[in-house]
């Protein structure tokens, strides 16, 4: 350093001691280093410890050394150019420049120059000060990585809420049913065009609004309150609750309400769906079907009456002499009207069941002989078949005994019609804790597995049934609206070319 | 026992030849009625010993007729065999007092049964 015993003295104005001032530049955590640009190369004449500590070498490998020796083969960076123009004009400048310890690791250096200048104006002296930022430069870096596959992150997230949101939309406004999206409170969030269109109201009139003041309070029913209330805490959707209703604009209609809590991905958890289906011309058009379906079968039954009172007359009425062939055709007619009369009073009675008019009469009556009785019945109607009847109840049994001998007539005919004339049939009756059961097993054709589950559906006849046997498939339908009523169930099982059996259970009072 | 007479009252043409048919047949003394309007009347002036009333009929209907019939001293004491073809037409025939009940189509042997059980009691 120079001859002076100060440095700046415009600054410090105080004369200090040397030896002082090395003291505290040593004792500095900030890296320094001293330059003399007088000297050829401006090599470094002055480094304190925390530089040696900062580049990993030690004092004799740096003394002498010009400073870019810390950038190793690093040599293209623009932060070299902004400090040689600094220093060029006298200027001193900061820069973050990438520097490498002994070992070759890389450090980010925030360098300050600054240039000492003599009385004439001269740079005598370069003072630079290192701090290594690497770790806070890291930290930067990743924070801005992070920043970025956030903002891609969010992008990403937007566009696929912005798709779900459209694809949803599309759904919600080209469903024919009208949906509403409530917040807990019960208040409209959004309604789509067919609500809109259905009540037809406008979306003011209904967003922001409480579900029990739209209209004209036509929602506010107690018994839909309370279950709507139990949709948030306990999930239990409101399933096809009717409301039938005089609505403002649109008159009397009986409407389907569906209600769920909404749940994205366990967000919205709060939210309910309300899904409103007006099924006024559906209910309308079933109606005036079993209307049809019932006053076409009674309808029917008045000339069928007439008929089968002239073909009683005339088997009785039949001279002794008619031939063998005129009386087969007397008794074949007889059979088949008969059927024709069986088949108009199951439609009749689907229509009853379709429309719930369907009357159990409550009467008690002893079981084992309404068994007996409903098999000796189709013992005289098919003498050629053998039916066994095993186990009894030995009680009396609350019920409606017709019904229930429909079902067990429906059963052994069905046996009788599905298997081969000299195989056996077996009704078993029995008593099960609290309930009868009644089994009729035959060794016919069987049913396979996929046609079983349906064949108790209305209008349901097994494939290859169709073919040879005619009927309209309403028989076991019935024989399970009968027994369902009395609060039992019927099922089957069967084996393909085995056969099968027919159970019932019914519970005594 | 025989050539009793019965009154039926149908509006149904069909049944109402079909049952004078077997009725006589089976040796009774027939009268048909097909408007119910004019049912009581008829059944004041032939005072009949036994009446099969249809249920559902134009007009008036069968019950209507049985319960006006009970409620006429002269004639209250006819025993009514009721028929319908519709289901709960065993109720309604119970509900107004018919003596007994068959569904349509009737089996005749059972109809000649119950008419002979009613003109025996």
């Amino acid at each position: 350093m120079g001859k002076e015993n100060h440095i700046n003295t415009k600054k410090i104005n105080v004369p200090l001691d040397l030896g002082v001032l090395y003291k505290v530049l040593d004792a500095s955590v900030t890296g320094i280093v001293i330059t003399d640009n007088l000297l050829p190369d401006n090599p470094i004449i002055y480094c304190n410890p925390a530089f040696e500590k900062i580049s990993g070498y030690i004092r004799s490998e740096i003394i002498g050394h010009n400073c870019r020796f810390l950038q190793g083969k690093d040599r293209q960076q623009s932060e070299r150019k902004i400090i040689s123009t600094a220093l060029g004009k006298g200027e001193s400048c900061t820069v973050e420049i990438r520097n490498y310890t002994k070992k070759g690791k890389l450090f980010y250096n925030e360098l300050y120059i600054s240039p000492v200048k003599d009385e004439s104006g001269q740079i005598t002296h370069f003072i630079g000060i290192q701090n290594d930022v690497s770790s806070r430069r890291k930290s930067q870096q990743e924070l801005e990585l992070v920043q970025q596959e956030t903002e891609r992150k969010v992008e990403e997230r937007t566009r696929m809420y912005r798709e779900s949101q459209e694809y949803l939309s599309s759904i919600v406004e080209t469903i024919r049913e009208s949906l509403l999206v409530m917040d807990k409170d019960y208040k409209v969030l959004t309604a789509n065009n067919h609500f809109l269109n259905t009540f037809k109201v406008s979306i003011n009139e209904t967003k922001g609004k409480l579900l029990y003041d739209l209209g004209n309070g036509q929602w506010n029913i107690p018994e839909l309150k309370k279950l709507m209330e139990e949709i948030l805490p306990t999930n239990n959707p409101v399933l096809d609750f009717e409301v039938k209703h005089d609505f403002p604009h649109i008159g009397k209609k009986l409407m389907l309400l569906n209600a769920h809590r909404i749940e994205l991905e366990g967000r919205y958890k709060d939210w309910i769906l309300l899904a409103i289906e007006d099924i006024t011309d559906q209910r309308a058009l079933q109606q005036r079907k079993d209307d049809f379906l019932s006053i076409a079968s009674h309808e029917l039954k008045t000339p069928l009456t007439t008929i089968v009172g002239y073909m009683q007359l005339m088997e009785r009425m039949m001279p002794e002499n008619a031939s063998n062939k005129f009386k087969g055709i007397v008794e074949k007619t007889g059979k088949y009207v008969q059927r024709l009369n069986q088949l108009l009073s199951e439609l009749l009675d689907v229509s009853r069941i379709q429309t719930g008019n369907i009357t159990l009469h409550q009467e008690e009556f002893d079981f084992d002989k309404m068994v007996a009785d409903a098999i000796e019945s189709i013992r005289a109607a098919t003498p050629s078949r053998k039916i066994s009847l095993t186990g009894k109840i030995g009680r009396n049994f609350t019920g409606d005994e017709s019904h229930l001998i429909q079902v067990i007539s429906n059963l052994l005919s069905n046996a009788i019609k599905y298997s081969a004339d000299n195989t056996p049939i077996e009704v078993q009756v029995s008593s099960i804790s609290d309930f009868i059961k009644v089994s009729v097993t035959d060794r016919g054709m069987g049913i396979s597995e996929d046609e079983l589950s349906n064949i108790f559906d209305r209008f349901y006849r097994v494939g290859e049934v169709q073919k040879h046997y005619p009927g309209m498939g309403i028989g076991l339908y019935l024989c399970q609206q009968i027994i369902t009523n009395h609060g039992g169930t019927i099922w089957a099982e069967s084996q393909k070319n085995v056969g099968s059996t027919f159970n019932f259970t019914l519970p005594m009072h | 026992m025989k050539y009793k007479k019965i009154l039926v009252c149908d509006d149904d043409q069909g049944i109402l030849e079909m049952l004078e048919l077997l009725l006589e047949e089976d040796g009774y003394q027939v009268v048909l009625e097909p408007n119910s309007v004019n049912a009581l009347k008829t059944i004041e002036r032939e005072s009949p010993d036994l009446i099969l009333l249809d249920i559902w009929m134009p007009m008036i209907s069968g019950d209507q007729i049985l319960r006006a019939l009970r409620d006429n001293h002269k004639i209250s004491s006819i025993p009514v065999l009721m028929y319908s073809a519709s289901t709960d037409g065993k109720n309604i025939a119970e509900s107004c007092g018919a003596d007994s009940y068959i569904s349509k189509p009737f089996d005749l042997t059972v109809l000649l049964e119950k008419i002979e059980e009613l003109l025996k009691a």
